[in-house]
């Protein structure tokens, strides 16, 4: 089977949940399946600027073929503006206004959007339902498509501008149960066929250093929180209620946010920042920390929850992120937060119970090993393709 | 279309201790809910940083916390209806602060007068969303105890299966129509597989995580709560509705939403179809658990023939010949 995956950044040099989401699915189908798989993305790095830095131009990338073309241009300083009007009332944002928002957001791609229309794959999935390759492409390819919306409950959810794309696509699949949920309140897209499918978690790479030495803390214990430092990811917010909770219970114990930097956070001295690091530090990082924190409200995932449970580590999570929570609800692997106050109760108890610390830990990776493991994802994915092929074909 | 295995169709109970952890972390959550109350009514951490670190919170939160209980986002309109009209005088600049605290002399009549009306009227407004709460918690505790239970998918073992008898003709009715078909309550896909060997484009829906089990062949299942799959569905989206063991768990009100939403679903010359026990079954000793816990009973045929007919719908029904159960379809005219 030939599939192409239509995303705005793709490569190994990308963070990004949904644009790293789409490579793993990407590869593991070229690996575990055989197919042919090819991405049509933009020579973008950054998704603010969408600025042109990788060549334009046709390579493979373990196994996949990747065709990268220029974006005509990307986020724009009108983008703001309109932004800032529109998010206080999205669903009353006139079409136009929606579509001139998508425009702004950039990466507009039309030579992308042409070659996507102009290809031969048997199958076209979309990820994430958010930019212009996506809603442009969908209506220039005639293959079945598959949206992998990838979406958390943001004002961009309730422009008119993302309808089509919804109520067009020919198959949905989803993250979790929470993100169906979110997206059906939203769009009727129900009887479109859909599985709720997440990512696997990589093995462990054992680097062999204590993760307290990688982050020069001597033998202080620690917490950890893996990602981006980003305001919108609730790393500012997490840095300040740190830093209160330190004030109020003095010791030892430090912050570690682990993560190339997208934010200022103020000096503090229980609080480490590291800039990106390889996988093998961020392992070993994650394996030594005490609890690993997931402050982000806006998740349509969160592999970072499932990696520190892959090595016993249980979580807290922010309690208006529905994915993350529904994580922990439905494995018991980790306890959540609403305010400081939440957050600052759940972090005391974590602390000081280390038998509640390993039930949780034990639990999460129990539902990491149940759940979450490539082969049978990518066996269901790869089952799922197929049948929306003959589908599309009937 | 797709097997069911992802994690929300994971069973609701395990072995090996399971519903013992549960039990715990259930408790270890009721005690970190008792302490943060406990702290807040002690006043230990000042009004002003908590707000400060809520307001950060809700920052980000998913359209301003809707996660987040009423009385919470009132504890921060409370702690913000105190307008400050002394506006702080640091300067870098040298001679700055002087020249700001000159300022702020001058202007401090002016700017209490304008500050303390805004403050009254934040004042006022905050009490009204107090009495709006207190009211609507009160509402609600009086809706919790007039609503009907939730609705149930009914269990009829000798009902629910491929050989049964009703099975030939719905999937007679609805092999004539091109489209995706809905079967509702689904359980373990078993009308879904036979209407997709019949080449079918069927799915299923089902509230129970216990019955939808992942099966050797790819079938589109999911668990999900029947009324809410069908709110939302895309009008005039599918070419049938089947509901089966669905209708009888429910209420009145319940019910008719239900068939409405079904109907609504339906494409021009679209098929309903109802399975349904009847109201004679519904009291035998052997009759389903639901039957007692039901909001109401089953529907009567010639009740169904008037239900169908009022929902637009060209309505027969066909009854089992033991008096149990009977076969509803309805037909949606195809200029509809």
């Amino acid at each position: 089977m030939k599939v192409a995956f239509v995303t705005p950044r793709y490569g190994v040099e990308v963070m990004g949940g949904a644009e790293s989401a789409a490579r793993q699915l990407a590869e593991h189908l070229v690996a575990e399946c055989g197919w042919q798989v090819e991405v049509f993305s933009t020579c973008a790095l950054d998704h603010i600027t969408w600025d042109n830095v990788l060549p334009p131009g046709d390579s493979v990338l373990n196994g996949v073929t990747v065709h990268r073309f220029a974006s005509a241009s990307g986020r724009v300083p009108e983008f703001y503006e309109l932004d800032a009007r529109l998010r206080m009332a999205p669903s009353e944002a006139t079409l136009e206004q929606s579509r001139r928002w998508l425009e702004l957001n950039g990466p507009v791609t039309p030579d992308l959007v042409a070659a996507v229309g102009a290809g031969h794959a048997e199958v076209v999935a979309f990820y994430p339902y958010l930019y212009y390759p996506t809603v442009l492409g969908m209506q220039a390819t005639s293959a079945p498509r598959v949206l992998h919306p990838a979406a958390h409950d943001e004002p961009a959810l309730y422009l008119k501008v993302f309808d089509a794309t919804f109520a067009d696509a020919d198959a949905i699949c989803y993250h979790t149960a929470a993100e169906r949920r979110l997206v059906q309140r939203r769009h009727r897209v129900a009887q479109i066929p859909q599985i709720e499918l997440g990512l696997g978690v990589s093995p462990v790479v054992n680097g062999g250093r204590a993760g307290a030495d990688i982050l020069g803390i001597g033998d202080r214990p620690y917490v950890v929180s893996v990602g981006r430092v980003d305001e919108h990811k609730g790393s500012a917010m997490l840095a300040a209620f740190f830093t209160t909770y330190k004030k109020r219970h003095p010791g030892p114990l430090a912050l570690a946010l682990v993560g190339p930097k997208a934010a200022v956070i103020p000096d503090h001295e229980d609080i480490v920042l590291t800039g990106p690091v390889s996988e093998a530090d961020k392992c070993d990082i994650v394996r030594d920390a005490m609890i690993s924190i997931s402050p982000s409200a806006l998740e349509s995932f969160s592999l970072v929850v499932l990696e520190a449970w892959e090595q016993c580590v249980p979580v807290m999570v922010n309690a208006t992120c529905d994915p993350t929570r529904e994580h922990c609800e439905r494995s018991g692997g980790g306890l959540w937060f609403g305010s400081y106050r939440e957050f600052e109760a759940v972090l005391e108890r974590l602390c000081a119970d280390d038998i509640l610390r390993a039930l949780l830990g034990a639990r999460g990776h129990a539902y990491v090993q149940r759940y979450y493991q490539w082969p049978d994802l990518i066996r269901r994915y790869a089952g799922f393709l197929t049948a929306v092929r003959h589908r599309h074909d009937a | 279309m797709t097997d069911v295995t992802g994690p929300s169709d994971a069973p609701v109970s395990e072995p090996d201790g399971d519903a013992e952890a549960r039990r715990y972390l259930d408790e270890v959550r009721r005690d970190i809910d008792d302490e943060v109350r406990r702290r807040r009514a002690s006043g230990d951490l000042p009004p002003g940083i908590e707000r400060e670190l809520d307001q950060l919170f809700l920052a980000h939160s998913p359209l301003g916390g809707r996660g987040a209980a009423l009385r919470d986002m009132l504890r921060l309109v409370d702690a913000s209806v105190f307008i400050d009209p002394v506006v702080p005088v640091e300067s870098r600049r040298p001679g700055g602060t002087t020249v700001k605290r000159g300022l702020r002399s001058l202007n401090l009549w002016y700017l209490r007068y304008v500050t303390h009306q805004v403050s009254e009227f934040a004042t006022a407004v905050s009490r009204a969303l107090h009495v709006l709460d207190a009211q609507v918690t009160d509402l609600r505790h009086k809706v919790d105890a007039l609503a009907a239970p939730p609705s149930v998918a009914v269990e009829v073992d000798w009902a629910h299966h491929p050989a049964a008898w009703w099975v030939e003709p719905a999937t007679a009715a609805l092999i004539t129509h091109g489209g995706r078909v809905l079967h509702a309550a689904c359980g373990d896909g078993w009308l879904v597989d036979a209407l997709a060997s019949r080449g079918v484009d069927a799915y299923g829906v089902d509230p129970r995580h216990r019955v939808v089990r992942p099966r050797a062949e790819p079938l589109d299942l999911r668990v999900e709560d029947v009324a809410a799959h069908i709110g939302a569905v895309a009008s005039g989206s599918l070419h049938a509705v089947v509901l089966s063991g669905v209708v009888e768990g429910s209420g009145y009100v319940e019910r008719n939403r239900l068939l409405q939403g079904a109907v609504r679903c339906l494409a021009p010359g679209g098929v309903l179809v109802v399975h349904s026990l009847t109201p004679l079954s519904w009291e035998d000793d052997d009759a389903p658990v639901e039957a007692d816990m039901a909001g109401a009973r089953p529907y009567r045929p010639r009740t169904w023939l008037r239900v169908m007919g009022d929902l637009g719908l060209e309505a027969t029904v066909t009854e089992g010949a033991d008096g149990r159960d009977y076969l509803v379809t309805g037909r949606l005219g195809a200029g509809r």
